[in-house]
């Protein structure tokens, strides 16, 4: 089947304002044009995915005055993934008086990041972070509070300050519940038409420009065309290539792979964020692996025996001396609350020496002994009562008595479609947003700054970039593309073969979606994971070649087009294993380590991330050039002009 | 504001009718047991007095039954179209659904509070029948209280309930009055949305002693006179 | 990822079918062996699928996806239960060592007139954003605002406003409640913005709406069976449906709340 894709003009160009820093943000604001209030009726938006960064967009869009049409794949705007995030968002509001700025968060972020973001998008996040709170409480989002009535925060991994707002373990939830009900004010006053149950399986580009989307309605079957004068993809990361991730089950990577072989490039696919504190995998069986917020290391200790011997005795009996609290004697500083990365790769250290503990050998404990010693039992189960109880249900044991054990899972994606400064993808009028897009986080993502990014771009970026974008391109815009337009009818049809493809391979094979994508899981997670090898990529490559061949010609599927999740699974499993073969490209291509992205070949002497600031000090942007084939990657240098590149040290 | 039809036909303002309509019978229970409690006054000169008092309210008499008979008629008005409504919202139900238990009150009373209630209504309609348009004094049920002749309820009453069968009936109608206020009483409460956490358990715990409080004071009554009257006096 | 130590066990199931809205339904029997104690609910569900599959069958339709009881898409009755027979947890929380070796268990859609069946043991409940629609948020518009610490809350309220804000939007209640009522989920969002300043402005005009709207949406009565708290997998208090009653018969006696506005916005 061939795709036709807009080729790529070979100029990466970022569009970041000149001028300091602390200034292109208003730069960009005081420069850009605007849509007046009477024209903004005239033009509609559409907005992929309704977690914080879309359901954020389409809610501000429509506020703005903007016809918005808002898609997802569920039967509600309120369960995006966005929900599941635990811990917190980032703003440097500065409350505690610990000595945080806007500087502070930029800098930090940028440092977590393993210096692979883009300094002015970073910097603009940090600015963003403080109105997102006043934003998040204008709106009624409950956040902890203190008892003079003041917001609360808590520190979190990566950083020396006090500068996360949450809402118990439930902060997505309440951030998300906030964006859905400035979404459904929308919706009621008529300026957000609601397309629940809509899985984006293509994008239609008119003159070079989005003009649309084709969608699959996901209960009748229905293959649908809808136009619009700007597409903003805020679909999520890609973490369920992996199989067995924190994501959501219906977390997927299609509405952006989709958008990437139209031609759109694909920035960063291997930056991987392993989450450290995730419950262990337990059995073959598993669909999803469950996260333990990170702010459970403010008050958890981690640690693996001394001993082989003693992994798997019951922990409680083995003395402090015979303990390795193997965090807070390699990173003393920062201890328990190293960042995400760090501490992953420490975790997979230990047990790759044997010492991991549990059934598998494949957990670390996580022990609250002493912070239940010192600030009792009640104030523990005040601070992480939810928590605890979760890690009880799912493993039967519990926390306050004997240690936790958990082990890395993959929990975020960093890299996605690439962007320039205005969110843009390289296709005009696409853009992407929150998780779906690379910008912010570099090679990883410190905690509570997802929450953080997902609204910055939202409700914060997005209004003024997609204005700027229709008054821009005012004259051909206003010209109205209508769903009978050729290219939809290209677009339709080859989705239409695309879904009968894989209904009439599926009556002949033999193996189900499930088995091909848990093969397809354990090739990502062992070859492209917490450390990756030449050999072990280029192994990776010609087993993922074997599954999409397998996938091709041998899929088992029943069912009709309708209400079939199996269908769905085989839809995105397809895209799955293309985008592993990237990954896979990527992560051969980047002979550095850095952040996520641990190359074995490129390490300190202790064993510790080695970064090649002279040769991959780069955005690696991917051109598709179809299946099976190598893609081409073209380069976003990235320039510091603010921040002095050193080794990340967290000692 | 809105409009009082929009306001009571919304499926909260029913709920406020049937609590308060609720609340008041309650009241009138309450009442009504006292005053039944002269029924255990040796002989019947108390509850006859008791009884030609409310006769002599006169005009005052006929309005509050009209009132309480209106309140009964709203109470079952509205108690139709609750489960009505209810009914209509799950047209298939569960094979065998079940409470999943704790601060639950979904018990086989709370949730046939209809059966209750028609039950109650019926009885009602044999009571009314029974004693306040029972056996007259035209037909000769007098006596003389203090010099003056007055109806002798009493000697209904007792003809009522030395009759084994309508002791078991009176009985077994408290049973059901109990538990209709078991879950009635704090629901109320609830539906009127005048409770919070703080009282929410000792009003139903008050709900429980209320329900076995004007279910046994009702139910004892012909159970007494049966034990007291059927062997001796009357023929 | 050894599993070799975990035991197993077997199960019937007895599971809705149903082709679609219109179609009609009949419970189907399958029998699983060898379950891991340790699986999780849904995962046991995730096996029968693969079964049926390879036997060319059409496998069971269910909806789940965070799996870790936070985004609400799980939705099954099971063994007469709503999420089943632990209390405070999801369907997607539930684990095989709640069940008995060679035990019977039936599996439903949840059951009302306002979540109709799609196919399965799916349900449509989009009649909860409808309700959400016609009052659950502030008036805020994106944009600058007053510092957050501009309001102060006392830590009490904000305590109770997020126990309230807490629903996951499961249609647990409704699933449970003998009447099919959604009053402790449009309660829920009505309380948090009744307890929270920033829900002031328009709490009237909010509780007379979402009142409205979910009466319109077919749900039935509350009879104050708390049935509801129970089912729900956040034990959400029926004190909300308390408040939600305080908080419709002040606003719809409110004189300076304006008669027909509700409806005026479409509301009625």
């Amino acid at each position: 089947m061939s795709i036709e894709t807009t080729p790529f003009s070979g100029k990466l160009d970022s569009g970041v304002p000149a001028g300091p820093l602390e200034k292109k943000w208003d730069s960009y604001k005081a420069n850009m044009k605007l849509v007046n209030p009477a024209n903004k009726r005239k033009y509609s938006v559409i907005v992929v995915g309704t977690g914080l960064a879309g359901g954020a967009a389409a809610a501000s869009l429509a506020e703005l005055g903007y016809n918005v049409k808002s898609f997802c794949t569920h039967d509600s705007a309120r369960r995006a993934h966005s929900i599941a995030a635990q811990g917190g968002i980032n703003a440097a509001k500065s409350y505690p008086n610990d000595g945080d700025s806007v500087w502070r968060l930029f800098y930090d972020t940028i440092k977590g990041g393993d210096y692979r973001a883009r300094e002015a998008n970073v910097y603009r996040l940090a600015q963003n972070s403080t109105s997102i709170i006043d934003q998040c409480v204008a709106q009624g989002v409950p956040f902890a509070r203190e008892y003079s009535g003041e917001l609360a925060n808590r520190s979190f991994g990566g950083a020396q300050v006090s500068r996360t707002f949450y809402a118990r373990g439930q902060t997505g939830q309440q951030l998300l519940l906030g964006a859905y009900s400035a979404l459904m004010k929308e919706v009621d006053k008529g300026k957000v038409t609601l397309f629940p149950y809509r899985e984006m399986l293509d994008v239609v580009m008119v003159d070079g420009k989005a003009r649309g989307i084709i969608t699959r309605n996901l209960n009748t079957g229905e293959i649908e065309r809808h136009a619009a004068d700007a597409v903003v993809l805020a679909t999520g990361g890609y973490g369920r290539v992996y199989f067995l991730s924190t994501n959501a089950m219906n977390s997927n990577v299609t509405a952006i792979w989709r958008a990437h072989k139209r031609g759109a490039l694909f920035g960063n696919p291997c930056y991987v964020q392993i989450h450290p504190t995730c419950i262990p995998v337990s059995g073959n069986h598993q669909a999803k692996l469950t996260l333990m917020s990170e702010s459970l290391r403010n008050d958890g200790r981690v640690w693996v025996p001394k001993k082989k011997e003693d992994c798997k005795k019951d922990p409680n009996l083995i003395p402090e001396e015979d303990r390795d609290y193997y965090l807070e004697r390699k990173y003393p500083s920062f201890g328990n609350l190293a960042p995400r990365d760090i501490s992953s790769r420490a975790a997979k250290e230990a047990c790759d020496e044997g010492r991991g503990v549990g059934e598998s050998g494949l957990a670390v404990y996580l022990d609250f002994r002493d912070a239940i010693k010192r600030d009792g039992e009640a104030a523990i189960r005040e601070r992480y009562g939810n928590l605890f109880d979760m890690y009880h249900e799912i493993t039967n044991e519990n926390p306050y008595k004997v240690p936790m054990r958990i082990y890395p899972a993959v929990h975020y994606t960093m890299g996605g479609l690439w962007v320039d400064y205005s969110l843009q993808t390289t296709l005009p009028g696409l853009f992407a947003a929150g998780e779906a897009n690379f910008s912010d986080h570099g090679a990883n993502r410190l905690g509570a700054s997802a929450l953080m990014q997902g609204l910055s771009d939202g409700y914060f970026v997005l209004p003024f970039t997609v204005t700027n974008y229709l008054g821009t391109h005012a004259t051909e815009l206003l010209k109205k593309v209508d769903t009978q337009h050729p290219a939809f009818e290209a677009a339709e049809k080859e989705v239409r073969a695309g879904v009968q493809k894989i209904l009439e391979v599926g009556k002949k094979g033999s193996r189900t979606p499930t088995e091909i994508y848990r093969d397809l899981g354990k090739v990502v997670w062992e070859k492209i994971g917490m450390a990756r090898s030449e050999k072990g990529l280029k192994e990776a490559i010609v087993e993922i070649k074997r599954l999409q061949n397998d996938f091709d010609t041998n899929l088992k599927l029943t069912g009709d087009d309708k209400l079939n999740k199996n269908l769905e699974t085989a839809g995105r499993l397809s895209d799955f294993l293309e985008l592993a073969h990237l990954m896979a490209q990527d992560a051969l291509d980047r002979k550095e380590s850095c952040g996520g992205h641990f190359r074995v070949e490129s390490q300190t002497p202790d064993g510790e991330a080695q970064r090649d600031d002279e040769g991959y000090a780069y955005v690696a942007a991917w051109e598709y050039k179809g299946r099976g084939k190598e893609s081409t990657v073209h380069k976003e240098p990235l320039v510091y002009e603010n921040v002095k590149l050193s080794v990340r040290s967290y000692k | 504001m809105v409009p009082l039809t929009r306001l009571f036909s919304s499926t909260l303002g029913r709920k406020y009718l049937m609590g308060a309509s609720g609340m008041a019978l309650v009241l009138f229970l309450v009442v009504h047991l006292l005053g039944n409690l002269t029924l255990y006054a040796p002989n019947g000169d108390l509850i006859n007095t008791y009884a030609a008092r409310l006769q002599g309210l006169g005009i005052g008499l006929v309005a509050l039954e009209v009132g309480l008979a209106l309140t009964i008629l709203l109470h079952i008005f509205t108690a139709i179209q609750v489960t009505y409504t209810s009914k209509l919202a799950r047209p298939i139900d569960y094979l065998s659904p079940k409470t999943k238990g704790g601060p639950s009150k979904n018990t086989v009373g709370s949730r046939n509070m209809i059966i209750t209630g028609i039950v109650l209504g019926a009885f009602l309609v044999v009571h009314i029948l029974q004693f306040r348009f029972g056996p007259s004094m035209e037909e000769g049920y007098t006596t003389t209280v203090n010099g003056v002749m007055v109806h002798d309820l009493y000697r209904v009453v007792v003809e009522a309930f030395v009759q084994p069968l309508w002791v078991a009936f009176y009985v077994g109608c408290m049973t059901f009055l109990g538990f209709h206020l078991r879950h009635g009483y704090w629901s109320a409460f609830q539906s009127l949305g005048i409770i919070n956490p703080r009282w929410s358990k000792p009003i139903h715990t008050l709900g429980l002693l209320l329900a076995l409080l004007l279910a046994f004071g009702f139910l004892f009554i012909p159970i007494f006179i049966y034990f007291t009257q059927s062997g001796g006096g009357n023929p | 990822m050894s599993a070799s130590n975990s035991k197993t066990m077997n199960v019937r199931l007895k599971v809705w079918r149903q082709e679609g809205p219109n179609a009609p339904g009949a419970f189907e029997e399958y029998s699983l062996s060898n379950v891991l104690v340790d699986m999780s609910f849904l995962e046991m569900l995730d096996t029968l699928n693969e079964k049926l599959i390879h036997e060319g069958k059409r496998p069971v339709e269910f909806e789940s996806d965070c799996r870790e009881g936070i985004c609400g898409t799980c939705s099954l009755m099971v063994q007469g239960q709503a999420h089943g027979p632990v209390r405070g947890a999801t369907t997607c929380q539930l684990y095989m060592r709640s069940f008995q070796d060679g035990e019977l268990i039936t599996i439903e859609p949840w059951r009302a007139k306002a979540f109709p069946i799609l196919r399965d043991l799916v349900v449509d409940r989009r009649a909860f954003d409808r309700i959400q629609m016609a009052g659950g948020y502030t008036g805020a518009k994106t944009g600058p605002h007053a510092d957050a610490n501009a309001i102060l809350i006392p830590k009490d309220i904000a305590d109770r406003a997020m126990d309230a804000a807490a629903c996951i939007g499961c249609g647990a209640c409704v699933a449970a409640c003998p009447n099919a009522s959604a009053s402790l989920f449009t309660s829920a969002k009505i309380t948090q913005f009744a307890l929270l300043p920033q829900g002031h402005a328009d709490r009237k005009r909010r509780v007379i709406r979402m009142v409205d709207q979910m009466d319109k949406e077919g749900f039935g009565s509350c009879s104050n069976l708390q049935e509801c708290e129970a089912a729900c997998p956040k034990k959400i208090s029926i004190q909300n449906i308390a408040i939600m009653k305080q908080e419709y018969l002040k606003a719809a006696i409110s004189a300076d709340f304006r008669a027909g506005m509700g409806s005026a916005d479409g509301g009625a």
